[in-house]
C-alpha cells in the first residue's frame, strides 16, 4: 500500500497545492516534480526493482504496468512542454482557464493511475469516469464556441459511454451466479482464476456493453466522434495526452474483461467482435482521412485508425497480440509528436485549416521537419517503431488472408490520404505570395519531439529485454504462447 | 415490498413519458432518488447500523435534494421555457415506451428461467435505462438531455442493487460523486451554451463535422 503514496497521494497533494497557490510558475515546478516521482516509480515497478505488494483492489502485474509506464511517461513530457504553451501569447478568455490547469492535470494524473492499477472493476469504473471529468475543463480552454460544443459532446457521450460499461460489469457480476464467485466482489484476478465456470451468455453480453460502452473513450468506430471532437478542439498538450493516454485507459477496461473471457469458450465471441471494432474503425479513418479540412481532426482520425488497428491485433491473438501491445506504446509516444507540432503550426497560421496552412516547411523548419518526421512515424515508416509493431499485427494476420488484404487496402488509402493532406502543408506555396514572418526559434516542444522520436526509433530497433520480458508476460497472462 | 417499490419506480418512468413539464420532470427525479435510497436499505432493516446508513443517506442527498435543486435553479436561472419541446407525437412516446417496457419485462420473466435475477427490479431498472436512452433521442432541449442521463443512471443503480452485486462503500461513494459532478459539469456547460448559442438545444451544436 506504500506505493500509493508516490503514485496517487502525491498527485492529490499536487492538485490541493496547486488550487491554492496562484503564482503558475509554482504550479508548474510542484505538478513536474509530481509526474518526475511519478514517473520515477512507474519506470521502477515496471522493471520489477520494486514490486509492490498486491491487495484485492490494486494490483500491478504486467498489463498494468505496461500501461502505467506509457501514462506515466507521456504525462511526464506533456507536463514539461506545458509551461511555455500557457505563456504563449494567447486571447483575454484563455486567462480563466489557466488558472486551474495544473490543478486539474493533477487530478487527470491520479484518475487515470488508480484506473489502471486497479482491480476491481468497480474502481476502474469510478476512475476513468474521473478521467472524463478532469479533462471535460480542459477541454473547454479557449472558452470559444467549438470548444464548448466539443466539451459538452464529448461529457455528454463518454458519460452516457461509461453507463453503459457499468451495465457490462454489472452483467458480469449476473455471470457469477450459481458459481462459486456468487456474491463475491468483482475482482479481476479472481474472475480470472474460476472463469470456465461463468455463464457464458451473460459474459458475451457483458463483453458487448463494456466494448460499445467504452469505445467512447477509445475512440472505435462508430462510437468515436466525440473523442474526435474533443481532441482536435483542445489545447496540444491536452490533445496529445489524450490520444497518448486517456484511450489506453479505456482500451484496458476492455482488455481486462477480456482477460476474464480469454480461457472460456466465448473468447473467440469477443475476439470477432474486437476485429469487427478494428476494421470499423480503418473504414471509418478512411473515408474521412479523404474528407477532412482540419489538420487537428486529421491526427485524430490517425488515432481511430491506430487504436484500431490495436484492437484488431488484440481479436487476431498471437503475435498479432504482442505487435498491439506494442503497438500501444509507440503510437502514444508518435501522437504526442504529431499534437504537439499541430499545436505550433496552429500557433502561427492562427487556423486549424488544412488550407489555410501553406509551405511550413519553409517558414518553420523546426516545427515542419519534426511534423514531417512524426508523421512518417505515424504512418509505418521504417525505422520507426510503428513500422516494427504494425508488420507484427499483419503478420498475425497472415492465416486470414482476405482480413490481411482488406486491412492493407485501408491502409495504403489512408497512407495516400493523410500525406497528400500532410504534403500540402508543408510544401504547398502561399496562396497570396507574401511570405509569413513567423519566428520558429527551438523551443521545448522540438526537444520533447525530438526526443520522442530518437526513443521511437531506439525502442524500435532494439526492443529493450524489458519491455519485451513485460509484452510476453503479458501475452501469457491472456493464455497466448509466442 | 421491493417488488411494489419497483413498481412504483416504473410508474414514475410512464409519468415521466406523458408529461411535457420540465418542472414535474425535477419532481420525479426526486421521488426516483427517493425511492431508490428506500430500496436500497430494504433488505438491511433487521439489523440497522450507521455503516449500512451510510449509502442510502448519501444517494438520499444527492439524489433527492442535490441534483433536483440544482436542476431546478438552472430552469430558473435560464428561464427555459417550461414546457419541453418534443420532436415526435406524444401518443407516440407513450406507445414506444409501453412498448419496450412490455418486451423487457417478458424478456426478464423469460430469463429469470436460467439466472437468479428477481423479476420485477430487473425489469423496472431495465425500463429506466431504455426511456433515459428514448428521452436523449427524442426530446430536443439539452436540460431535458441531463435528466435522461440520470434517469438512465438511476436505472443502472436499481440495476445494481436487483442484482445483488456488492460493492464496495468507497466504490458506491465514488460513483455517487462522479455522478454529482458530472451533473454540475453538464449543468455549467447548458449555462455555457445557453449564452453563447442562442437556444439551448441540440440542434444549434452542429458545428463540428467533417
Amino acid at each position: 500500500m506504500e506505493i500509493l503514496i508516490p503514485l496517487a497521494i502525491l498527485p492529490v497533494a499536487g492538485f490541493i497545492a496547486c488550487y491554492f497557490v496562484h503564482n503558475r510558475k509554482a504550479q508548474y515546478i510542484i505538478s513536474l516534480s509530481a509526474a518526475v516521482v511519478h514517473l520515477a516509480c512507474s519506470y521502477l515497478i515496471f522493471a520489477e526493482i520494486i514490486i509492490p505488494a498486491e491487495s484485492d483492489l490494486f494490483r500491478f502485474d504486467a498489463l498494468s504496468r505496461l500501461f502505467l509506464l506509457i501514462l506515466s511517461h507521456v504525462y511526464f513530457w506533456i507536463l514539461l512542454v506545458s509551461y511555455s504553451y500557457l505563456n504563449r501569447p494567447a486571447m483575454v478568455k484563455e486567462e480563466k482557464s489557466k488558472k486551474f490547469f495544473f490543478a486539474m492535470l493533477n487530478i487527470y494524473l491520479l484518475a487515470n493511475t488508480l484506473a489502471l492499477i486497479s482491480n476491481h472493476l468497480g474502481i476502474f469504473w469510478v476512475a476513468s469516469e474521473m478521467t472524463t471529468l478532469s479533462v471535460a475543463p480542459l477541454i473547454y480552454y479557449y472558452r470559444d464556441k467549438e470548444s464548448l460544443e466539443a466539451m459538452w459532446k464529448y461529457l455528454f457521450l463518454v458519460s452516457v459511454g461509461i453507463a453503459f460499461a457499468f451495465i457490462g460489469f454489472l452483467f458480469l457480476a449476473l455471470s457469477a451466479g450459481k458459481t462459486v464467485l456468487e456474491g463475491q466482489q468483482l475482482l479481476v484476478s479472481l474472475f480470472t482464476l474460476h472463469a470456465k465456470q461463468l455463464n457464458p451468455i451473460w459474459l458475451k453480453a457483458s463483453f458487448i456493453f463494456v466494448f460499445v460502452g467504452l469505445s467512447t473513450k477509445i475512440g472505435i468506430a462508430p462510437m468515436h466522434t466525440g473523442d474526435i471532437d474533443a481532441t482536435s478542439n483542445s489545447p496540444s498538450p491536452i490533445a496529445a495526452l489524450m490520444a497518448g493516454s486517456l484511450r489506453g485507459t479505456a482500451l484496458l477496461g476492455v482488455l481486462r474483461v477480456y482477460q476474464i473471457m480469454a480461457p472460456t469458450s466465448t473468447a473467440a465471441f469477443a475476439r470477432s467482435i474486437m476485429i469487427i471494432g478494428g476494421l470499423v474503425s480503418l473504414f471509418a479513418a478512411f473515408v474521412f482521412m479523404f474528407k477532412v479540412n482540419n489538420y487537428k481532426r486529421m491526427i485524430a482520425y490517425s488515432s481511430v485508425e491506430h487504436l484500431g488497428l490495436i484492437t484488431l491485433g488484440i481479436g487476431t491473438g498471437g503475435i498479432a497480440f504482442f505487435g498491439a501491445m506494442l503497438h500501444t506504446v509507440f503510437n502514444s509516444l508518435t501522437k504526442v509528436v504529431l499534437f504537439l507540432n499541430a499545436g505550433n503550426i496552429h500557433k502561427a497560421y492562427r487556423s486549424r485549416e488544412i488550407d489555410s496552412v501553406w509551405n511550413v516547411l519553409q517558414n518553420m523548419p523546426w516545427t515542419g521537419w519534426l511534423f514531417m518526421l512524426g508523421f512518417f512515424a505515424v504512418i509505418a515508416m521504417p525505422p520507426f517503431g510503428i513500422f516494427f509493431s504494425e508488420l507484427m499485427i499483419l503478420q498475425g494476420l497472415l492465416s486470414r488472408p482476405l482480413l490481411l488484404a482488406a486491412v492493407l487496402f485501408l491502409l495504403f488509402f489512408i497512407f495516400v490520404g493523410m500525406s497528400r493532406n500532410v504534403f500540402r502543408m508543408l510544401y504547398s506555396n502561399s496562396p497570396n505570395n507574401h511570405a509569413a514572418a513567423i519566428d520558429d526559434k527551438f523551443e521545448i516542444t522540438h526537444f520533447t519531439s525530438l526526443v520522442l522520436l530518437i526513443l521511437l526509433v531506439i525502442l524500435g530497433i532494439t526492443m529493450p529485454p524489458q519491455l519485451h520480458s513485460v509484452i510476453t508476460q503479458i501475452s501469457k497472462d491472456f493464455g497466448i504462447l509466442l | 415490498m421491493e417488488n411494489v417499490l419497483s413498481i412504483l419506480f416504473c410508474l414514475t418512468l410512464l409519468y415521466l413519458v406523458i408529461t411535457a413539464r420540465l418542472k414535474t420532470y425535477v419532481g420525479i427525479l426526486r421521488a426516483q432518488g427517493i425511492l431508490l435510497s428506500v430500496i436500497i436499505i430494504f433488505p438491511f432493516l433487521r439489523h440497522l447500523s450507521v455503516h449500512i446508513l451510510i449509502i442510502p443517506l448519501m444517494s438520499l442527498i444527492v439524489k433527492a435534494v442535490i441534483i433536483p435543486r440544482f436542476i431546478n435553479k438552472i430552469i430558473i436561472d435560464l428561464d427555459v421555457k417550461r414546457i419541453i419541446e418534443p420532436n415526435i407525437q406524444p401518443f407516440n412516446f407513450l406507445l414506444l415506451s409501453v412498448a419496450s417496457m412490455s418486451v423487457i419485462f417478458i424478456m426478464s420473466h423469460v430469463l429469470s428461467g436460467y439466472t437468479p435475477i428477481e423479476t420485477i427490479p430487473f425489469a423496472s431498472a431495465f425500463s429506466a435505462i431504455v426511456i433515459g436512452l428514448l428521452l436523449i433521442i427524442f426530446r430536443e432541449k439539452l436540460i431535458v438531455h441531463v435528466v435522461g442521463f440520470l434517469i438512465l443512471e438511476n436505472g443502472i443503480f436499481l440495476f445494481g442493487t436487483s442484482i445483488a452485486a456488492e460493492m464496495p462503500t468507497i466504490v458506491e461513494l465514488g460513483a455517487l460523486l462522479d455522478i454529482l459532478v458530472v451533473v454540475f459539469l453538464m449543468g455549467i456547460a447548458v449555462n455555457k451554451i445557453s449564452s453563447t448559442f442562442t437556444e439551448q438545444k441540440v440542434t444549434v451544436l452542429g458545428g463540428l463535422k467533417d
